[in-house]
């Protein structure tokens, strides 16, 4: 027996979606436990089963809130004055 | 990232500050086993109600009805499957030893399946009153439980329980509306399974209860127990039932029912199995396990490749 992990998404514009685990022998039998376990009303229409132990999972540290590298944002607050003004003069 | 915490201290000001803990963090045993005991007895609580529920397919009126109480069945056998998986995933036990636990009589279930539906209406008032104190108690965990696994699931499992409270109600209002005989057929019912709904609730919670300190709940019992009776007392009465409670009375002060003194000699007998009914209901599934073990043979096998 496998663990695999469910995901399932809503048609539309929606991702796919974790919505639990389950264990089953094979593939097969885990999308058709998948199904009757968690997409009995309309939940989605697309169904992936994945085996846990295929899960490529990042080790500890390695995804790291990256506070040391605000090059990569901008606040916007440098060129806000700028904009209103450019705003004003427009007005 | 998994999470770890240095101390209880650490622990409780992440899970005071609203956090939610995961399966792979590194959590304090004893918040492991007290969130582990809650989503087991949850667990064998949907097994043992959907071994009641398959009881009454072939006994159902009427095939619209039939076919609701299969799809309910199915409902809770799936809960039962979604909430095992989830308290396996904390490593305090195998789902096989879960069960092994509950068909020997070692684990804990609600006390609602420790007592027996004689009739059709004892089915009606269970599904009405039983799923409705499951539902509330189960919408106050999901609303801020610190476990994010549980949380997630019981989104699914509440939206199930609702379909399944209303045809209970829509069952009730049949009854209400039908002959005398349905009638003091279903007061009957109303008479066995009244307290023991009120009961689910359990005792008030005590002021230290480390299921609240860790909001893996998040609403005291007393609370949960008031909102059901303020809710279904004058519900039942509406339908022209009388509800068995000698000391109701509706507090003119607090404008709330008052269902009177408890007497908690019967839930403590559940609890230890005593009840009426547990020694046939844990017989009743410790025997559908074994008679079911070829299917589970033939599903751990598989049937094509892999």
């Amino acid at each position: 027996m496998h663990v695999y992990e469910v995901f399932v998404k809503k048609d539309g514009r929606d991702e796919f979606r974790h919505v639990g685990a389950l264990e089953a022998a094979t593939d097969e039998l885990a999308l058709v436990l998948a199904r009757e376990g968690y997409v009995r009303r309309a939940e989605g229409d697309r169904l992936w089963v994945v085996r846990r132990d295929h899960v490529v999972a990042a080790e500890d540290d390695f995804v790291t809130p990256n506070t040391d590298k605000p090059h990569r944002h901008h606040d916007g607050a440098a060129v806000a004055d700028r904009r209103k003004a450019a705003r004003q003069s427009q007005q | 990232m998994p999470r770890c915490w240095t101390d209880m201290d650490a622990f409780e000001a992440f899970i005071d500050g609203g956090g939610l803990v995961e399966a792979d963090d590194g959590m304090p045993d004893a918040y492991r086993r007290a969130v582990f005991a809650f989503i087991e007895m949850h667990a064998n609580s949907e097994l043992m109600g959907a071994l009641t529920e398959r009881d009454w397919i072939p006994k159902t009126p009427g095939l619209r009805h039939k076919m609701a109480v299969l799809a309910k069945t199915q409902d809770e056998i799936g809960h039962g499957h979604l909430l095992y998986m989830i308290a396996a995933d904390l490593g305090v036990k195998t789902r096989t030893q879960m069960l092994e636990d509950l068909f020997a009589g070692r684990s804990r279930f609600h006390n609602v399946f420790h007592y027996r539906a004689v009739t059709w209406g004892d089915q009606v008032a269970i599904a009405f009153l039983v799923d409705a104190a499951a539902l509330i108690s189960q919408q106050a965990v999901f609303k801020n439980c610190s476990y994010g696994p549980y949380r997630r699931i019981l989104r699914r499992i509440i939206t199930e329980e609702g379909f399944h409270m209303r045809l209970g109600e829509d069952r009730m209002m049949r009854i209400a509306e039908g002959t005398a005989r349905q009638r003091s057929m279903f007061q009957e019912s109303l008479d066995r399974w009244f307290w023991p709904a009120l009961q689910l609730f359990g005792p008030d919670s005590v002021p230290d209860d480390e299921l609240l300190r860790w909001r893996i709940k998040s609403e005291r019992n007393e609370v949960l127990r008031d909102r059901w009776v303020q809710r279904f007392v004058p519900m039942l009465q509406s339908y022209g039932f009388t509800v068995p409670a000698p000391d109701l009375r509706w507090d003119t002060e607090a404008e709330r029912w008052d269902v009177g003194p408890i007497d908690w000699g019967p839930l403590e007998r559940t609890l230890a199995h005593g009840g009426p009914d547990s020694a046939r209901r844990i017989a009743d599934a410790a025997d559908n396990w074994s008679r079911t073990a070829w299917a589970r043979a033939a599903l751990s096998n598989g049937s094509s490749g892999a």
